[in-house]
């Protein structure tokens, strides 16, 4: 009895390995991109109101999609939710759902993990903090005391490399006052836990540290200068890391005016490059088209630049979701009702906006050199792109795709 | 905005397709199943990834058939008895757990998973919408074992959300579009997927070889004395019990088999064709006649008995290779996809072939039954089966993978299934809910297992494994491979009545 059992385990063994039914790769290749096949289709016969081929396209993307499958499945699932949301009228009470679960459920240390894995596996947001930091640097070059405005969402993550180089650069560092502005979104307390920690970091590199918070901002666009507490002897710098796109499209160009009543001595844009300023109504299939395009290329990023089994991947992914939702399933420009926008527009589009109050200030080939640097320390698919004659700055390229701008602007 | 599709009313949870006969429905406690005693005080399901008590020595069930844990039924008329039974689950895993940000983290999406599920069974769909992105928020498939669980069964839930908008079933539209070949061909692709998971879940869990060696241990029993042999396999997938088999009849004493012929049932004639080859090349290995015929389709359709003779004997009844031929019968169920078609067509089919054995190995899992009844049953079994899993899993990134790999393809597949309205048959049929009764009422009679040489190498298998949680119960002539009491497979055997057998639609 026991050499019997033994000998069908052996076979059983043997049976299941020697022939793993191929996974049908080929096939899949065949398939190729159906995603986005099977979700361009559902967006054209949304923009049309054709109800029974919405219909048909939903069924086929729901039983095909799956948020924890395949790059192809993934994508299906996230855009899935939100043509349904928009199908069904229900984008903008998805979204509050969305968006206060994530506040609810984020805690400093899981938002900082998150934020940190995706430094360390690509270049994405750390390509705008050093040519950020670099273009800073420079400008305050000489200036007793800065006043450093931080418009993003990056928790800080930015400035322990800048307060280094304040450090090391000069025999006596200048004070640095930095203000922190927050929209509803991040949490009071995790900003002032994040202000407790640069504060002591400050402390080790021997630099004056000021550190304030404007918070619980309802929206971006209702910064005023007077939150601010400009005071007389400072150099001003306004950071703005994925800032802008937070504010309403038709708020923009005041923001932007406002942003020149602050006399800055240099104002610094990152913006990642993609144009779903088309509206919900105006063009839908050609922000979807648009989103579709910028998604696919964030996913297949997270996908080469995590493990598979990665979390922090899926947190990210998660994070796409929402604003998808938004984007394609929501009316009105304000996010969840009164909450940050979603609404990327391209380098160029920036420019016409940011020229009517300052003009660009070129990165130096220091600062160049510093990104360059940067980039090496990743795997190979990221390059440097000169912006165009009429666009200044600077472009982070993944698999020759131009993926995030920055620039500097002065007054 | 798209008024047509804002205005269509969600489908009710409780009714299948139009014209199917809808499952009983959850809210009418008046159609309920007769309340089934709880095995334990208490507690919910023992030692599964929801709660951290250990598990206690079953109490006697008064259901001869299941070992399988009930929720306790409150009197309440008002409140459907599985809704109440599955508040007390809540309450139950609450008392049984300790203290700890774990088992809390645990409870608090136990909860919200049952909140929702309530809300989707009422039809409360914009409630069950606000309630599923905190439970995806909360769950990930890489994390801790009600993490994971909860990740598909959200997944799951929202599957059915949608579906339940545009309705279950693929809409008819009056112009096809140019989509539905590129999606044909994705679902032959995810067909393929299953079956390489499968093979990673063979390796992963003993589910697989429990169901194929006790499969095959019975059968090779009614073998005894025979030299010809026909095996209809209703699902064979990769083929993969039958090179066993193979082994125990080629080295037997006595009456060495002559020739094996196996019948193989799936969905794709390629796949079955490259298994049919496989098994061929198997069985010259040990010097066994073969011949492989393959059957594209659903054994529920069939109605012609003549597709099970051998091919090439032309003008004989039943194939005579030198002694009469012996069919027996194997299947062993699961819900990544359909089958049988119909299973009443199934269970008819089995009669009308009169087969020397029917082998079953079956999930202690209905597919019956109304949205949260199997909602609730299936949080308790694939609770159970993700444990298993987690405790069985290699250390390292590739045991994880494979872990992965199979929770994903297989039992998120499944969970998908159970969860989609009309359950995993997903044709609005009335599913059947014990695969054993429904045998015993078309008048086979169960051949006991307990006791002999398939319940000694179920032992033997149990006892080779490095993982401990697994059990092994004889009950009722049945073998049932739980993990930790919560019973997960339950392998039969059966035969046909001597008397003639009854017709359809008695002793239902």
């Amino acid at each position: 009895m026991n050499m019997h059992n033994l000998r069908q385990l052996q076979l059983h063994s043997q049976a299941s390995s020697s022939h793993p039914p191929d996974p049908g790769d080929t096939s899949a290749a065949a398939a190729g991109r159906w995603a986005a096949k099977l979700l361009r289709e559902c967006a054209a016969a949304v923009a049309e109101k054709d109800s029974a081929r919405i219909h048909h396209l939903l069924w086929m993307l729901n039983e095909l999609a799956s948020p924890y499958g395949d790059r192809e499945q993934r994508l299906a699932s996230h855009f899935l939710q939100a043509l349904f949301c928009r199908a069904t009228d229900s984008g903008d009470r998805c979204l509050r759902t969305l968006t206060s679960v994530a506040e609810r459920s984020r805690s400093f240390e899981s938002t900082r993990r998150v934020m940190l894995r995706f430094q360390e596996a690509s270049p994405w947001a750390t390509f705008g903090h050093v040519a950020a930091n670099g273009a800073i640097l420079e400008a305050m070059e000489g200036e007793p005391k800065l006043h450093i405005i931080d418009i993003s969402n990056t928790y800080c993550t930015q400035w322990p490399t800048l307060l280094e180089a304040l450090a090391t650069r000069s025999d006596e560092a200048p004070h640095l006052r930095l203000t922190v502005v927050v929209t509803t979104g991040a949490g009071d307390s995790v900003v002032r836990e994040i202000g407790r920690r640069m504060e002591r970091f400050a402390r080790l590199m021997g630099v004056p540290f000021e550190f304030c918070m404007v918070g619980a901002l309802p929206r971006l666009a209702e910064l005023r200068e007077e939150a601010l507490k400009l005071r007389e002897d400072e150099a001003v710098a306004v950071n703005c890391l994925g800032a802008l796109r937070r504010v309403s499209t038709d708020e923009r160009g005041a923001f932007v005016a406002m942003l020149r009543s602050l006399q800055p001595k240099v104002v610094t844009v990152v913006e990642e490059e993609a144009d779903f300023s088309a509206g919900a109504g105006d063009d839908f299939a050609g922000c979807f088209d648009e989103c579709l395009r910028f998604y696919t290329l964030f996913f297949e990023m997270l996908e080469e630049s995590f493990a598979a089994t990665s979390n922090e991947r899926l947190a990210l992914e998660r994070e796409c979701a929402r604003a998808l939702v938004g984007v394609l399933a929501c009316d009105g420009d304000d996010g969840a009702a009164g909450g940050d926008s979603e609404r990327r527009e391209r380098a160029t589009q920036w420019c016409e906006r940011l020229v009517q109050a300052f003009s660009p200030a070129e990165f130096s080939d220091d600062v160049v050199d510093d990104v360059r640097a940067l980039l090496k320390r990743y795997p190979a698919g990221w390059s440097l792109l000169p912006a165009r004659a009429e666009v200044p700055g600077l472009y982070l390229t993944w698999k020759e795709e131009p993926v995030v701008w920055a620039s500097a602007w002065k007054m | 905005m798209l008024q047509g599709l804002h205005s269509l009313q969600p489908i009710n949870a409780s009714a299948a397709a139009a014209g199917a006969a809808p499952p009983a429905s959850p809210s009418a406690s008046s159609s309920m199943r007769p309340p089934k005693r709880c095995d334990r005080s208490g507690a919910g399901a023992s030692g599964t990834a929801f709660s951290a008590s250990s598990p206690s020595a079953a109490e006697g069930d008064d259901d001869e058939r299941r070992s399988r844990k009930r929720p306790n039924q409150q009197a309440d008329p008002g409140e459907s008895s599985v809704a109440a039974g599955a508040r007390e689950l809540e309450v139950g895993a609450a008392t049984a757990a300790g203290v700890g940000e774990g088992e809390a983290g645990g409870l608090r999406l136990l909860g919200l998973l049952l909140r929702c599920a309530e809300a989707v069974a009422m039809d409360r769909l914009g409630e069950a919408r606000e309630l599923l992105p905190e439970i995806t928020e909360l769950s990930s498939p890489y994390g801790s074992p009600p993490e994971r669980v909860a990740a598909y069964f959200a997944e799951a839930l929202h599957f059915r959300i949608v579906s339940s908008h545009i309705g279950a079933y693929p809409p008819i539209s009056a112009a096809p579009t140019a989509a539905l070949p590129l999606y044909r061909t994705l679902a032959l692709i995810q067909n393929q997927r299953i079956a390489q998971a499968f093979h990673a879940f063979n390796s992963v869990s003993p589910l697989v070889k429990f169901a194929h060696f006790t499969a095959n241990q019975a059968i090779s029993q009614a073998l005894e004395g025979e030299e010809s042999v026909h095996v209809i396999d209703l699902d064979i997938m990769q083929g993969l019990q039958w090179p066993g088999l193979f082994h125990i009849l080629a080295s037997r004493h006595g009456h060495r088999i002559r020739s094996i012929r196996i019948t193989g049932v799936g969905s794709s004639l390629d796949l079955l064709e490259a298994t049919g080859r496989r098994l061929s090349d198997f069985a010259a290995g040990l010097g066994l006649a073969f011949e492989f015929h393959p059957l594209e389709g659903k054994i529920g359709h069939i109605a012609d008995l003549a597709v099970f003779r051998p091919q090439r004997k032309e003008g004989q009844v039943h194939g005579r290779v030198g002694r009469e031929e012996v069919t027996v019968v194997n299947w062993t169920q699961h819900c990544l996809y359909d089958v049988t078609g119909s299973d009443l067509g199934a269970v008819q089919l089995l009669r009308a072939l009169r087969p020397r054995l029917v082998a079953v190995v079956e999930q202690d899992l209905s597919h019956a039954g109304g949205f949260l009844e199997r909602f609730v049953e299936a949080l308790h079994y694939y609770s159970a089966m993700f444990d298993a899993l987690g405790e069985g899993t290699a250390a390292g990134a590739a045991g994880e993978g494979e872990r992965h790999l199979v929770e994903r393809q297989l039992l998120g597949a499944e969970i998908r299934n159970i969860l989609a309205v009309g359950g995993p048959k997903r044709t609005g049929e009335a599913g059947v809910g014990r695969w054993g009764e429904q045998l015993r009422a078309a008048g086979f009679h169960m051949v006991s297992l307990a006791g002999g040489p398939a319940a000694q190498q179920a032992g033997l298998l149990l006892g080779m494994l490095p993982c401990k949680g697994y059990t092994l119960v004889e009950e009722g002539g049945c073998l049932r491979l739980g993990w930790k009491d919560l019973s997960l497979l339950t392998a039969s055997a059966w035969q046909p009545s001597a008397a003639p057998l009854s017709s359809p639609g008695e002793g239902r």
